[in-house]
Parts: C-alpha cells; sequence; structure tokens
C-alpha cells in the first residue's frame, strides 16, 4: 500500500515522504528561496511557533495537491529551523508537537493505515495486539494505566485499541524526531531566509533558561538537595527517591512545576510529558495528595544525605533552608 | 593447599561446563578462597580458555555477565560497549517471608514453587518459547532462570522493570483488572465479573478467587471464618456473611465468573494477588532483574559457600528435581572433619545430624560442611 499525498502530508516523516521528496526531484535550494515556496516557508514557521506555544501543532485542512505539496515540504523546513536554534527545549518541545500531530490525525485513519505507520516503527499490530517488547519500548508505563502488569496480555501479546496503538505510535514518532533533531546541523542558508525568527527564538529561549525563579535562594538549600540537582543535571541515574525529595522539596519552597521542569531538563533522558506527569502527581495536581518533602532521617536511610555543619541543627531539609536563608539575610542587614 | 580448595580443583579437572551463548561476548568474574575483592572485567575467546583458566586459578565463585559486550574485558561500562542482555531472573529462599524460620530443605521446596509461578508467567503472560528458558539450581538457597530470546536482547532496565513488575503484581490496580458492572432488577446489585478464562492477570485473579472461594466452601464453619477473619477488613460478619452466602447455586454463578453482593470480595484481592505473584525479590530497590549488566553464576561451576554444582534443572523434570542430590559432585571416601557449629543435612538421601568435635563423614558432607564454615579439616 502506498500513500497519496494527502496522507503523506498528514505524514511528512514517513519513508513515503521521502520516497515522493526523491521523485518530485525538488531540493532544498529551490524551497528556501523560489517564491512559488513560500506557503511552504510560512507553514514551516507556523509549526515552529506552535509548537513553542502551544505545544501541539494544529492540522491544516488540505484542499489541493498543492497545499499538500507545500505542507509535506514545510516539515524539513521546520525541522531545519529548530536544528538552528540550537535549543534543547525547543527540540523536545517540537518533537512533542509534531508527534501529537500526528497521533490526532493517526486516530482517526483505518486499521491498515495505522498498521502500516506502525511497522514503519518497528511495532508490529496485528488484530489490535502488539508484541510486549514492542509495547514496553512506546508505551508511557510511568502513567498506572499503561503499566504492563494492568494490560491483559496474552502469549506475549498485549491487547490494544486502535488509539492506544496510535498513543504507542505517537511515542516512537517523537522519539524518532528529537533523535534525529539532537544531531542535526543546519546550514547557513537557513539564517539567510529565517534569520529573524531564529534569533527571536534564540533570545527568547535563553531568556527563559536564565531568569530565576524570584523568591527561590538556591544558595540556602541544604547539601543533600543541592547534591541531587547536580547529579541530575551531570546525567547520573538518580533513584526514585531523590527525585521524589528533590520534586516535594521544590514544591514545598514554591517552585512552579515549569520551575522543576527546567531542573529535570538537563538530564540526558529528560522525557518532558512523563517528568510533568510526575510533577504534578507528586506536588498534588492530578493525585489531589501534595506530599511533603521527607525529613533528614529518611533522606539518610535513602544513603542521599550529605550533611554539612549546619544540618547539625536541622532534623528537616525546610528546617534548614529556613534557618540559612535566615541568617543570610541577617548577615546581608548587617552589611549594609 | 587448602582441603576446600583442592577439592575445587579435582571437580574443575574433569568439570563438564555449560559455556554461555556467545561466551566471548561476556565479561567473567571471579571471587576467590580467602580473598574479599572480585576480579572482574575477565574474558575468554572460548570455552578452552574459561576451562584452563578455572583448573589454574580454582576460583570460590564464578559469574559471568548476563549482558553481551563488544569488549567484555574493558574496564568501564563506557568502553565496554553493551549490546544486549539476556533476562535472568533470581529465586532467592532470602525472597521469601520468614525465610530465616525455614529450613534448608523447606525453603528450597518454597523457593520451586515460585519458580512454578514465574514459569506459568514466561511462557503463558509473555509468551517465551520453552527452548528459549534454563533453569538452574544456583548452588546456595535458590534457582536462577535465564531467558534468551531475541525480543528482549535490546530492552533496556526500564522495560525489565515492567517485566518485573508484572510478574510481581506491582503496580497493579484492580479496575484495570476487575470489571464492576451495576445491574439492574428490581433493585440495584452491584456485580464483580470475572472471567477465569480470560488471558494474564485478569484470569489468574478469577481462578485465584475462584478456587480460593471453594476452598472456604469446603471448609468447616468456624475454620472458615478464621480464614476469613485473617485478612485486613474483614471482621466477624462479613467473615459470615461470605461463608454463609456460598450455597451451591451462588457458587455455581461464581464459577461462571459472576460475583455479586460481594463487596468484601474486593477485600480478598490484594492479599490473593500477592500470594500469585512471584516473589522475587525482598526489597523493591534491589535492581537484580531489570538490571542489564549484573552478573551471574556460571552453570556447572561451584558455589563456594556450599560445594554444590550450579545445575541445569530439565523443565519436564522440576517437581522431581532434588538439588540436594544433584548438585552434589563430591565422592563417598570417608573423612575427617572438626565441626565447630552442630547441624543437620540431608544429601544424596541420607540424614546426616553432627555434632560438635571430631567425626567421619563422606567427603561430598565435609566439602559442604568446611564451606559452610561449620567445621574445620582434621
Amino acid at each position: 500500500m502506498e500513500f497519496e499525498i494527502c496522507q503523506i502530508a498528514r505524514y511528512p516523516f514517513i519513508e513515503d515522504a521521502k520516497n515522493w521528496v526523491k521523485k518530485e526531484k525538488i531540493d532544498i535550494q529551490e524551497v528556501l528561496y523560489e517564491p512559488i515556496y513560500e506557503r511552504a516557508r510560512a507553514r514551516a514557521v507556523e509549526r515552529v511557533e506552535q509548537a513553542l506555544k502551544y505545544g501541539v501543532i494544529k492540522e491544516k485542512a488540505l484542499l489541493d495537491e498543492i497545499e499538500c505539496m507545500m505542507e509535506i515540504f514545510s516539515y524539513p523546513l521546520a525541522r531545519l529551523i529548530v536544528a538552528a536554534v540550537e535549543s534543547e527545549y525547543l527540540v523536545r518541545r517540537y518533537a512533542l508537537a509534531e508527534a501529537k500531530k500526528a497521533y490526532e490525525s493517526l486516530k482517526k485513519e483505518e486499521t491498515g493505515v495505522i498498521q502500516k505507520i506502525a511497522r514503519e516503527f518497528g511495532i508490529e499490530a496485528k488484530d489490535g495486539m502488539v508484541h510486549f517488547s514492542d509495547y514496553l519500548k512506546f508505551a508511557p508505563t510511568w502513567d498506572i494505566k499503561w503499566k504492563l502488569v494492568n494490560r491483559v496480555m496474552d502469549k506475549g501479546y498485549v491487547e490494544l485499541s486502535n488509539d492506544e496503538i496510535c498513543r504507542l505510535i505517537q511515542e516512537a514518532i517523537r522519539s524518532k524526531i528529537q533523535n534525529e533533531l539532537f544531531y542535526m546541523f543546519a546550514p547557513p542558508d537557513i539564517n539567510k531566509i529565517f534569520g529573524e525568527l531564529i534569533s527571536k527564538l534564540k533570545n527568547k529561549l535563553l531568556a527563559k533558561e536564565i531568569k530565576k525563579v524570584e523568591g527561590i535562594s538556591e544558595k540556602d538549600y541544604p547539601p543533600c538537595i543541592k547534591n541531587l540537582i547536580a547529579a541530575i543535571k551531570s546525567g547520573m541515574n538518580v533513584p526514585h527517591v531523590g527525585r521524589f525529595t528533590l520534586v516535594t522539596f521544590l514544591n514545598a519552597i514554591g517552585a512552579s512545576t515549569e520551575d522543576i521542569l527546567k531542573i529535570f531538563s538537563s538530564s540526558p533522558d529528560f522525557n518532558e510529558e512523563k517528568t510533568r506527569y510526575q510533577i504534578e502527581h507528586i506536588t498534588g495536581k492530578i493525585s489531589g495528595t501534595v506530599y511533603a518533602p521527607p525529613k533528614c532521617a529518611t533522606i539518610r536511610t535513602w544513603g542521599l544525605c550529605f550533611p554539612d555543619e549546619l544540618c547539625k541543627k536541622a532534623n528537616h531539609p525546610l528546617l534548614y533552608y529556613r534557618l540559612k536563608r535566615r541568617k543570610n539575610e541577617l548577615s546581608k542587614e548587617k552589611i549594609l | 593447599m587448602n582441603y576446600l580448595r583442592k577439592k575445587f580443583y579435582e571437580y574443575y579437572l574433569k568439570a563438564e561446563i555449560e559455556a554461555p551463548y556467545r561466551i566471548e561476548r561476556r565479561e567473567f568474574a571471579f571471587l576467590f578462597f580467602n580473598e574479599s575483592t572480585m576480579k572482574r572485567h575477565i574474558s575468554f575467546k572460548n570455552k578452552e580458555w574459561l576451562l584452563r583458566y578455572l583448573k589454574t586459578s580454582i576460583p570460590a565463585h564464578v559469574y559471568y555477565s548476563s549482558a553481551y559486550y563488544n569488549n567484555p574485558s574493558a574496564g568501564t561500562m563506557r568502553e565496554k560497549k553493551w549490546m544486549g542482555a539476556d533476562l535472568i531472573f533470581d529465586l532467592d529462599a532470602d525472597h521469601l517471608p520468614n525465610a530465616n524460620k525455614l529450613r534448608y530443605e523447606e525453603s528450597l521446596e518454597r523457593i520451586k514453587e515460585e519458580l512454578k509461578k514465574l514459569l506459568s508467567f514466561l511462557i503463558d503472560d509473555f509468551g517465551f518459547d520453552e527452548k528459549s528458558i534454563s533453569i538452574y539450581f544456583s548452588g546456595g538457597r535458590g534457582y536462577h532462570c535465564h531467558v534468551h530470546d531475541k525480543k528482549i536482547l535490546n530492552l533496556g532496565n526500564q522495560e525489565r522493570r515492567e517485566i518485573v513488575d508484572y510478574i510481581m503484581a506491582r503496580g497493579l490496580d484492580y479496575s484495570h483488572v476487575i470489571v464492576e458492572r451495576s445491574i439492574y432488577s428490581k433493585t440495584y446489585t452491584k456485580t464483580i465479573e470475572i472471567t477465569p478464562s480470560s488471558p494474564g492477570w485478569r484470569g489468574r485473579i478469577a481462578r485465584g478467587i475462584i478456587s480460593f472461594l471453594e476452598e472456604v466452601k469446603s471448609m468447616e464453619r468456624e475454620e472458615a471464618i478464621q480464614l476469613l477473619k485473617s485478612f485486613d477488613g474483614i471482621g466477624n460478619t462479613i467473615a459470615q456473611d461470605i461463608y454463609d452466602g456460598l450455597d451451591d447455586r451462588r457458587m455455581e454463578l461464581i464459577r461462571e465468573g459472576k460475583i455479586d453482593q460481594m463487596a468484601a470480595i474486593k477485600r480478598l484481592l490484594k492479599p490473593l494477588i500477592k500470594e500469585l505473584a512471584v516473589k522475587l525479590h525482598s526489597s523493591t530497590d534491589e535492581p537484580v532483574t531489570a538490571d542489564i549488566k549484573r552478573l551471574i553464576r556460571l552453570p556447572g561451576s561451584l558455589h563456594g559457600k556450599t560445594g554444590f554444582r550450579v545445575t541445569r534443572v530439565n523443565l519436564n523434570n522440576l517437581e522431581d528435581f532434588n538439588p540436594l542430590e544433584e548438585a552434589v559432585v563430591f565422592g563417598e571416601e570417608m573423612v575427617k572433619i572438626d565441626v565447630k557449629k552442630p547441624f543437620k543435612i540431608k544429601l544424596k538421601g541420607n540424614d546426616f545430624a553432627l555434632k560438635e568435635g571430631v567425626v567421619k563423614v563422606p567427603e561430598y558432607v565435609a566439602v559442604f560442611a568446611l564451606a559452610r564454615n561449620m567445621a574445620n579439616i582434621f
């Protein structure tokens, strides 16, 4: 089964899209500079901007073959823009947005189409059954209903609805696009055409990354928390209890989900959607239960305690934070 | 050369070792007698080199990596370059509740029950071919189960953890397994629908509930109520209600998977599921099976703390397999030992109850006693 152009336009990352472009013999220079491709370039900008703003790219009504063509070309252009901005945050957000867009379309497709696209990502889906090894590669198992143990599995095959298979494909698409973009370099031509947008995005994202959260004083964190942050930033595998300690602590001192996400986003295996879910679970936005940070004794048994002098006066990381803050503020006053 | 080491040497001289699949891609690690540091990052290009090493260095414990590496003898993980790993399950008596109260023979029998559950999960739920599953007596207090299948070779830690969670019922959410339904006929009745023929956990739980209720029904009233009351959240009244409600007509419905008016059934679920799950490890943070770079005992090697051989168990012969016969490799020749700590053990079908002091025992008992550090050679 070969896809038609309007289908390719909905899934511009599939093999058929590459083959189609090859067949049409249009090269990137042409799309970048020729006035007739203006629509493709505009849509590329739209893709990136929507991804950043809404976290998903809205589907566009494609009325004729030319619109489909523009839609297809807008995808590689959008990728080049994202690569040129050189922001990990944007790469992740864009990859997720493209994947979500594809998911929304896929849900409405016939089983045959879903199967074909699934196969491109190595997911063999037959009669709503997917092998558990494929399932585990892509299922968001951090969500309780996706845990393998809560699935009906028979002789190695997990029972899934079409929607759920589409959700697996979404994750496969996300990770494919993200991995590709992390290793992609944009040619200098991109900056000539989209220079304004790229520098705008660069400034915006940079400002976002620099902006410190007001009222939170990082230097007053207890050593266990500082250690956890350092470990996460350096890409070490921090155990679940460590992540839990960090999230509950930051939440207690008034950091928002976004602030906490930012810390985790420097971890190399960062998955925004998953981390957000986990943070919102711990901070009570999903579960309704706000978890309190563990006390020092607990942190100690988890092997995460690296005490300093002030720790002797505190039995809870929050107390340490308050003590140190007060101390620092007092000394500030004296200097003034 | 000390006695134990000498005996191990004699064993390795003629030992038939089963080399792991793709031996040249595995890392080996050794522990020696009277040494506490493990010698790691060793690799062998084939079985002959491994055998030669065993004969010349006579290790107390031999391990190899469940993982395949591009460069298995490299010192760091990055240089080793992970290529994939078999799936390994470690069933040890330590993971059983009240493990320390059980006698050695008892704990091995109990672990065998866990092993049977594990095999059912692997074959029925995960669909592994029996040929891809190998079972070994660990030489210590349990069994190892190796799954060699290309489908799981590349799974990472996270994915393996999901497999473990499945088998241990960790994170199991009843609402995904049990279908609750409100039915209207004259009044609303809440029923739980369970289908014993369902695959996976859904069927397991259904069959578990049915056979538990059958058991309750077959018991004397007092006894049954006592048993039911032992569950959390079930008091005298509910226990009586459950037992008295189990008439033949109700039982018939239950066998079909329809459980009505039995909110109390839900209270049975948690402990029942615990029974049905495999007790893989004692603490939840133990990374054993999920670990993609763990070490496992080499089949055919000797366990330095018992002198027993890591022995393959035929899947069809699991019931009859007696490790305390088949993993005992040493001879009958009588040896004098000085027992430091009295102990009882049944080896090769013979009961031994040894008291402190000097005594003559067959070589295979001597090796066990010395390895356990319960005696010295006299």
